[in-house]
C-alpha cells in the first residue's frame, strides 16, 4: 500500500468510527449469532483510548483475558477493567467486587467528579438486559448518557460521554429492543452478504430527520477498521429500476388527457358567463321584436278580481 | 364546594363564574352595580380568560392547541378540562413539534405552564419554543409560500364568469386573528424575555426521585405517584379549581406531559406485554382526567404507542383520554419514496373526539389528513390524490376551511373542469 492509499484508507477508517462517535450518548451495537459485534466494540473501545478518553469496561459476557486479547500493553494500561464475569453475585466475597454489582458500577459513574471524556463500553447490553428490569436499566443508561447536557453550578464544560453496548437482536423481543432503539443516539446493526460484513447505522439527532446509511467494512486483527465497498453502493436503497414509479392516472374510467386537436376545440369554445364584446352589444342594443313587453296572466279559478282593489287609488 | 361542583359540571363554562356570583343574590332580576370584586365594568360579569373562547356549538370553553388547522378539525379547539393524547409518530420528531406549539400558545396568551418530562429538563424544553408571528410579518411570509407554489400552474389560466373576475382573490394564506390561534415560526426560538414574563413550573423526574431508590411493588408506578402529587399540589395552592376564591383573575393551567409510558417514567408498559404495572398507565389517565374536569386547565401528553407491546392497553388509553391524534411520518418507511406521498411528511389520524356535554360530538367528515412540515410552519392538509391534467401531480392546498365539504366540493369541480 502506498502512502497516500494508506493515508485514505486510514481518513476514511476514521470516518466510520468518528461518525459512530460524534454524537454522544447511547450507541446500541445490534450483532447476531452470525454476525457478531464483539470485534466492533473492541474496535471503537481502541479508537477512544486512543483518543485520550478514559475508557471503563463493565464484562459480564467474557473474561477478562478474552477482552483484553488483541489489544497493544499501551492500550491495556488505559482500560479501567470492571469485572463481573468471574463472580457475579459476589460469593466470594472477596472485596474487590463493586458493591451493588454492575447496576452499582453504573450508577457510580453517574456521580463521577472529573469531567473529562469518558468512554463506557458495556459486554454486553444482553446480559444486564436480562438480569436487571428494564425499565431501571432504561433509567441507568439515560441519565449516563447525558451527564454532559447537565453542566455543573461552576459551568466548566463536560466533556462528552459514550456509552457502547453490546445487543444481541436474538436474545430479546420486540419490546425491550424497542425501548433501547428509542433511547439511542446511534444504533448500528450488523449483517453481511457473502462473507462481507456490513454496518448499518442510524443517527437520531435530537429534533432532526434521523440519517441511515450503510456501509461495508472488515476489522483487521489490530482492532483496527478497514472499509470497503460492499458487493453494491447502498446508499440510496430505495430506487429500483424494474419497478416504475407509481402513475396515478392510469387505471381510470374516464380520459384525464387531451390530444392536441381536443384542446383546440377547448380552449376556441365560448363558455355562457364569458363576457365577450358580441354579449355586450347584445345587452346593450334593444330587441327589435319586441318593442314592449308584454305580460301575459291567465287568471286561476280562485283568484278573486276584486274591483274593489285598494290599490287602484295609487297614483304611480 | 357547590362552586366546584358547578365549575366541573359545565367544565369551566364561561357562565360558570355567573352562577356563582348570582348565589348571594336574592333574585337575579337585581340591578348590577359596582362590585367589590374590583372589575369596574358595570356589565353582567362574564368573566373571559384570555385565550379561550366559547365553543359556538355549545358553549362549551375552549383552548386552542397552537395550531388553528389542528383546532378547525377538532371542532373549534380543545375543551378545557380534557386531554390530548398525542400518539408519536416513530422518532419523536413531530409530536414534540405539536408539543412545543402548545406550550407556546400557552406563553403567548398568558397561560401558566406545567411542564413534566422524564428524559429532558423543562427549562430547555422552554428555550426550544417556536417564535410567535406577529400580524404585519406573517403575511408577507405566507404570500411568498404561496408564490412559490403557484409559478408551476401559471400557465394554466381559469376561465371565470365576467360578472366574478373583478372580484379580488380569496385568501388562501392564514389569517391571524390576534384573539384565538396564533401561527409560530418553526425555524426561530421564541424571545427569552416572553418565557421569563410567563409562569411555568417544571417537573423533571430524575431529579424528583433519586436513583437509588429500592423499587417497591405498587399499584400505580412512583413516578406517576409524584406527578400526580405535583400537579395536585400546583393547581390547589394557584386556585385554578377555585379554592382561593379571593383571585380576581381566572387563568387556565395547561399542562404537557412528554413521552408518557416510557421506560423512562419506570413504566414498563413499552418493554413487557403482561408487566407488573400494567394498569399503572391506565390508573394514571384516570386520576389525571379527574384532577382535570374540577379545575381550568388543558392537558396535552405525547405517548410511545408504537412501542407499547399490548394492545388492548392502547384502546384503554383511548377510552380513558378525550381526544386523540395519531401522527405517522414516512421517514423509514417505504412511502417516503413514493411519488404518492411525495409532498408531505406523514399522516394524521384523528381517533378520537369527546362527546362532552352532548350526545353527538363534532367529527368530521374528512379522514384523510397529510401534514407537512415546512421551513417555517406546520400544515395539515386534506390528503387528496391530485389528477392534474397532463399527469402531473397537484394537491390543493386548502386550508382548513370551517366547511371541508364545501372545500372538497370545490375542488371536484375545479378537477372536472380542467377536462
Amino acid at each position: 500500500m502506498t502512502l497516500s492509499e494508506g493515508a485514505r484508507a486510514g481518513t476514511r477508517e476514521l470516518e466510520m468510527l468518528d461518525s459512530l462517535l460524534a454524537l454522544g450518548g447511547l450507541v446500541l451495537l445490534r450483532d447476531s449469532v452470525e454476525w457478531e459485534g464483539r470485534s466492533l466494540l473492541k474496535a471503537l473501545v481502541k479508537k477512544s483510548a486512543l483518543c485520550g478518553e478514559q475508557v471503563h469496561i463493565l464484562g459480564c459476557e467474557v473474561s477478562e483475558e478474552e477482552f483484553r486479547e488483541g489489544f497493544d500493553s499501551d492500550i491495556n494500561n488505559r482500560l479501567v477493567y470492571h469485572d463481573f464475569f468471574r463472580d457475579p453475585l459476589n460469593w466470594s466475597k472477596t472485596g474487590e467486587a463493586l458493591p451493588g454489582g454492575p447496576l452499582g458500577a453504573l450508577r457510580a459513574m453517574c456521580n463521577r467528579t472529573d469531567l473529562g471524556p469518558v468512554t463506557i463500553a458495556l459486554d454486553s447490553l444482553s446480559w444486564l438486559l436480562l438480569h436487571l428490569p428494564c425499565t431501571i436499566l432504561c433509567q441507568t443508561l439515560h441519565t449516563v448518557s447525558h451527564q454532559d447536557s447537565c453542566p455543573p453550578g461552576d459551568g466548566s464544560p463536560v466533556g462528552k460521554v459514550h456509552v457502547l453496548g453490546l445487543l444481541h437482536e436474538e436474545l430479546h423481543g420486540r419490546g425491550p429492543m424497542g425501548a433501547l432503539s428509542s433511547l439511542a443516539q446511534t444504533e448500528v446493526t450488523l449483517g453481511g452478504t457473502m462473507g462481507q460484513a456490513s454496518a448499518r447505522i442510524l443517527c437520531r439527532r435530537p429534533r432532526q430527520r434521523p440519517t441511515d446509511q450503510t456501509q461495508w467494512f472488515s476489522i483487521l486483527p489490530d482492532f483496527s477498521l478497514d472499509l470497503q465497498e460492499g458487493p453494491s453502493i447502498e446508499s440510496q436503497p430505495h430506487s429500483d429500476p424494474h419497478i416504475p414509479p407509481v402513475d396515478p392516472t392510469a387505471h381510470l374510467t374516464f380520459n384525464l388527457h387531451l390530444s392536441k386537436k381536443e384542446r383546440e376545440a377547448r380552449d376556441n369554445l365560448t363558455l355562457p358567463f364569458q363576457f365577450s364584446s358580441e354579449k355586450q352589444e347584445a345587452l346593450l342594443r334593444p330587441r327589435p321584436s319586441q318593442a314592449t313587453s308584454h305580460i301575459f296572466y291567465e287568471p286561476d279559478a280562485y283568484d278573486d278580481l276584486d274591483q274593489e282593489d285598494p290599490d287602484d287609488d295609487l297614483d304611480i | 364546594m357547590a362552586a366546584v361542583a358547578t365549575c366541573g359540571g359545565d367544565a369551566g363554562s364561561a357562565g360558570s363564574a355567573v352562577a356563582t356570583a348570582s348565589k348571594s343574590n336574592v333574585t337575579s332580576f337585581q340591578r348590577r352595580g359596582p362590585r367589590a370584586s374590583g372589575t369596574n365594568d358595570s356589565g353582567p360579569r362574564l368573566v373571559s380568560i384570555t385565550g379561550t373562547r366559547p365553543s359556538v356549538r355549545n358553549g362549551q370553553l375552549l383552548v386552542s392547541t397552537g395550531l388553528p388547522a389542528l383546532d378547525q378539525l377538532l371542532g373549534g379547539g380543545l375543551a378545557v378540562g380534557t386531554v390530548l393524547l398525542i400518539e408519536e409518530d416513530k422518532y419523536n420528531i413531530y409530536s414534540s413539534l405539536l408539543f412545543k406549539y402548545f406550550l407556546a400558545e400557552g406563553i403567548v396568551n398568558g397561560h401558566t405552564l406545567l411542564v413534566a418530562s422524564a428524559n429532558e429538563d423543562p427549562a430547555n424544553i422552554l428555550q426550544e419554543l417556536p417564535a410567535p408571528l406577529l400580524d404585519d410579518n406573517c403575511k408577507k411570509e405566507f404570500d411568498e409560500d404561496v408564490y412559490n407554489r403557484k409559478t408551476p400552474e401559471s400557465n394554466i389560466k381559469m376561465k371565470i364568469a365576467w360578472r366574478y373576475q373583478l372580484l379580488p382573490k380569496m385568501e388562501i394564506g392564514p389569517v391571524s386573528s390576534s384573539r384565538f390561534g396564533h401561527y409560530y415560526d418553526a425555524s426561530k426560538r421564541i424571545p427569552q424575555e416572553l418565557i421569563e414574563a410567563s409562569k411555568w413550573h417544571g417537573f423533571f423526574l430524575p431529579e424528583k426521585i433519586p436513583s437509588t431508590l429500592k423499587v417497591e411493588p405498587c399499584s400505580l408506578t412512583h413516578g406517576y405517584i409524584k406527578l400526580l402529587q405535583f400537579i395536585q399540589n400546583i393547581i390547589y395552592e394557584e386556585g385554578f379549581d377555585g379554592s382561593n376564591p379571593q383571585k380576581k383573575q381566572k387563568n387556565i393551567l395547561r399542562i404537557g406531559i412528554q413521552n408518557l409510558g416510557s421506560p423512562l417514567w419506570g413504566d414498563d408498559i413499552c418493554c413487557t406485554e403482561n408487566g407488573d404495572s400494567s394498569h399503572s398507565l391506565t390508573k394514571f389517565l384516570y386520576v389525571l382526567r379527574g384532577l382535570l374536569r374540577t379545575s381550568l386547565s388543558v392537558c396535552i401528553i405525547t405517548m410511545p404507542t408504537h412501542l407499547i407491546q399490548n394492545k388492548a392497553v392502547i384502546a384503554h388509553i383511548t377510552n380513558l383520554s378525550d381526544i386523540v391524534v395519531g401522527l405517522e411520518s414516512f421517514i423509514g418507511s417505504e412511502r417516503e419514496t413514493n411519488p404518492l406521498y411525495k409532498d408531505y411528511h406523514g399522516l394524521i389520524h384523528i381517533r378520537q373526539i369527546p362527546r362532552l356535554n352532548n350526545l353527538v360530538c363534532d367529527e368530521s367528515d374528512v379522514k384523510d389528513l397529510g401534514f407537512k412540515l415546512k421551513r417555517k410552519l406546520f400544515t395539515i392538509e386534506l390528503y387528496i390524490l391530485g389528477l392534474g391534467v397532463n399527469g402531473d401531480k397537484t394537491f390543493f392546498p386548502t386550508t382548513l376551511q370551517s366547511s371541508c365539504k364545501a372545500s372538497l366540493k370545490n375542488a371536484r369541480a375545479w378537477l372536472f373542469s380542467q377536462t
